[in-house]
């Protein structure tokens, strides 16, 4: 059981990266940096609980906001630009952050043993799980209560004006400033609060692997994280998580017994996914079931000015 | 009449019996799993330790496979799971084993999947604060200094790198008194070829007195080495060691070639003794010394490698730990006496880490491993040097 239950971690923090590129991704901007802002929150949230001894919950809530922030700081300079100028900004920066950390030694004594970052090896023995007696189904139901807070407050964002703006912003930067919207506030704003939950999803996974080092949070986790929102479909933050499911369940896990030919499979199987639905698995527009369980005012949506 | 009928019907019986106890001990079997990188950039390792251990397994199963608790025989299955050398896929693939019958697993290829692998498992044994994995493993490949301390669960049949190089730059030394100056060469991004250069090596050669005159680095996928060897060829070393997996190493070999670098002695590291340096450099790569815990160079070994060809894969000193990690499971497990049931899993498994424990000893391919209390084991070794499509023993520290 405890495989399933290790199965869902995965999807759990996996799904945390893929919804804070989605945020950004509302407002029509691909950001490649998601992959940095993921790897400042291992590294804080890992030395919240390693190497100053606080509880799981802060460490991860100061590892968003200490992303959030310098996601708010990147986000001034790098979108000014736009379209494949800011892919390269945003990768660039996810570089930089990596080589931070490649770079980075700081350990303190934990009970005779140097804990903390060691440059390029690692950040070893982030173990706040096993030493508190957490067992592998109270990590999992932890992630997954954090996961489920972020969709929510993500769900609500997209019913309310907020929401509305971001789409705005999304469609059409030209119409959306034309009617007094403030892009950049928009654009940054989206780019903190995608900062903010790579954090969150970055501190957890440092908990769930007990090491991290700068390799991991390369270009591929940076892909990774743009692919599973525009795999899914931008219409709401489920076609992430399917996206999710569908990369890490079905084409990692379930064909893992295939061996080599497994990453073979895994590229054509995403290009055929992504021809046969161009908008995503789920498409633009959110569950049905979900649109029809809304009462009272529609849901503010943004009419394409002709 | 009656009692002649009664000891007849007895007979039957019994023999019926004995006949169908040796049918159900010929179909017991126990399952130990294998796991690392069979695809990817490093794949080879994994596809190798997967043929070792295939091959090793089915000697055993050919020999009549392992003795249980009870004194029947079983034989022994095995599978090779692939991580693809990402730790994530690792953790993921060590919990799908250990939620099967499987006993024991022999892994993975990475250090960088190792080190997070090993750090979910329970730390110390018995601590019920601690909740950890309780599932014993035993490397073959990641070779990273000083992991198996990470949990009591964690045994490793990797030779000790940093004793190696000790013994190779003191035979360097003495056999090269002219040589005093070394260049480094360190694939910086892969944990145990930056380690072993920044850990082992460098200070190795300095400890015999080389002189460090410069370093250069370069990156896994990193495909131009012109800046690198520039510096190495204004340095002009007497000893050039690189410390780079078979595909840069290879790499970096052919750039001195064409810039004509020639140091009197040239260094590997201990994951480039392998047939796909040779297939890849053979020319460039000529002379170059390497400690490794394998060649063949006794019938054992050679009948190893035998097998192991037969089976596809290639025996070195990552494949040949593979090996070895069988053969020793064989005996730990006939020693145990374990029951090889489904209630006594648990328990099984805890008498393979306790057996793997207790070892002091434990026979390998080229002579006794010493087996140290944190998990770690010092192997015996030779230095290699290659010659023509061939690794050649050029010195034999225990002989």
């Amino acid at each position: 059981m405890d495989f399933y239950f290790g199965l869902l971690q995965i999807f759990g923090v996996h799904t945390l990266l893929g919804l804070s590129a989605y945020v950004v991704l509302l407002t029509g901007q691909v950001s490649m940096a998601q992959a940095g802002f993921y790897a400042i929150g291992a590294y804080t949230a890992g030395a919240g609980t390693a190497m100053f001894g606080i509880h799981i919950l802060p460490a991860i809530i100061v590892a968003g906001l200490v992303t959030a922030v310098i996601a708010c700081i990147v986000g001034f300079p790098a979108l000014r630009v736009k379209g494949l100028m800011l892919v390269v900004a945003t990768l660039a920066f996810g570089e930089m952050v990596r080589l931070f950390f490649f770079n980075l030694t700081w350990q303190v004594d934990r009970g005779g043993e140097l804990v903390g970052p060691n440059g390029a090896e690692g950040f070893r023995s982030i173990r706040y799980f096993p030493e508190h007696g957490w067992e592998v189904w109270h990590v999992t139901a932890f992630i997954w209560a954090v996961v489920i807070v972020v969709m929510v407050a993500l769900w609500w964002v997209d019913r309310t004006r907020a929401g509305a703006v971001l789409r705005a912003v999304g469609h059409d930067e030209t119409a959306a400033q034309s009617i007094g919207l403030n892009l950049t506030a928009v654009k940054v704003g989206a780019m903190t609060a995608g900062g903010f939950i790579a954090g969150l999803g970055g501190g957890i996974y440092a908990h769930t692997v007990t090491h991290i080092e700068h390799g991991v949070f390369g270009v591929l986790l940076a892909t990774f994280a743009i692919a599973y929102p525009i795999l899914g479909g931008l219409g709401s933050v489920f076609g992430t998580v399917i996206a999710v499911l569908f990369i890490q369940g079905f084409l990692i896990e379930g064909l893992r017994f295939l061996g080599d030919w497994r990453s073979l499979l895994f590229g054509a199987l995403i290009v055929l996914a992504m021809n046969l639905r161009p908008t995503g698995l789920l498409g633009e527009h959110a569950p049905r079931w979900f649109r029809r369980r809304k009462t009272g005012s529609e849901p503010l949506e943004l009419k394409e000015a002709n | 009449m009656k009692l002649k009928s009664l000891i007849t019907a007895g007979m039957i019986s019994a023999s019926a019996l004995a006949l169908s106890s040796a049918a159900f001990a010929a179909d017991k079997t126990v399952r130990i799993v294998g796991f690392g990188a069979s695809s990817g950039v490093v794949g080879i390792f994994g596809q190798n330790s997967g043929a070792a251990m295939s091959a090793a397994f089915e000697k055993i199963n050919a020999e009549g496979g392992i003795t249980l608790a009870d004194g029947s025989k079983a034989m022994i299955e095995t599978e090779y799971y692939d991580d693809r050398c990402n730790a994530e896929e690792g953790i993921s693939v060590l919990r799908r084993i250990a939620s099967t019958d499987a006993l024991v697993a022999i892994g993975p290829t990475c250090s960088n999947v190792a080190e997070p692998l090993f750090g979910i498992l329970q730390a110390k044994v018995d601590d019920a604060g601690d909740t950890g994995l309780q599932f014993p493993v035993f490397t073959d490949v990641a070779i990273k200094g000083g992991l198996a301390g990470i949990s009591e669960w964690v045994f490793r049949n990797t030779p000790s790198e940093a004793k190696m190089y000790d013994d190779l730059f003191a035979w360097i030394r003495e056999t090269y008194p002219d040589a005093k100056t070394i260049y480094g060469g360190v694939e910086e991004d892969f944990a145990h070829s930056r380690f072993t250069w920044y850990s082992v090596m460098k200070t190795a050669a300095e400890a015999h007195g080389f002189e460090l005159v410069g370093e250069a680095q370069w990156l896994l996928n990193d495909t131009n080495f012109s800046n690198q060897a520039r510096g190495m060829r204004r340095a002009e070393p007497d000893v050039v060691a690189i410390s780079a997996h078979p595909f840069t190493s290879c790499g970096m070999l052919r750039e001195m070639a064409r810039q004509k670098i020639q140091p009197k002695v040239l260094v590997g590291l201990t994951s480039s003794s392998s047939l796909e340096t040779l297939s890849g450099c053979a020319n460039e790569a000529q002379g170059i010394i390497i400690p490794t815990s394998f060649a063949p160079v006794n019938d054992e070994a050679k009948a190893a490698a035998e097998a192991v060809a037969a089976k596809g894969g290639a025996l070195d000193l990552h494949s040949a730990a593979a090996w070895e990690n069988a053969m020793i499971l064989r005996d730990v497990i006939n020693a145990a006496g374990i029951e090889g049931t489904p209630d006594t899993l648990e328990a099984d498994r805890r008498k393979i880490r306790d057996g793997l424990a207790a070892l002091t000893t434990a026979h390998g391919l080229l002579g006794e491993n010493k087996r140290m209390p944190d998990g770690e084991a010092v192997k015996p070794y030779v230095f290699v040097h290659a010659q023509g499509n061939a690794w050649e023993v050029v010195h034999n520290p225990g002989s």
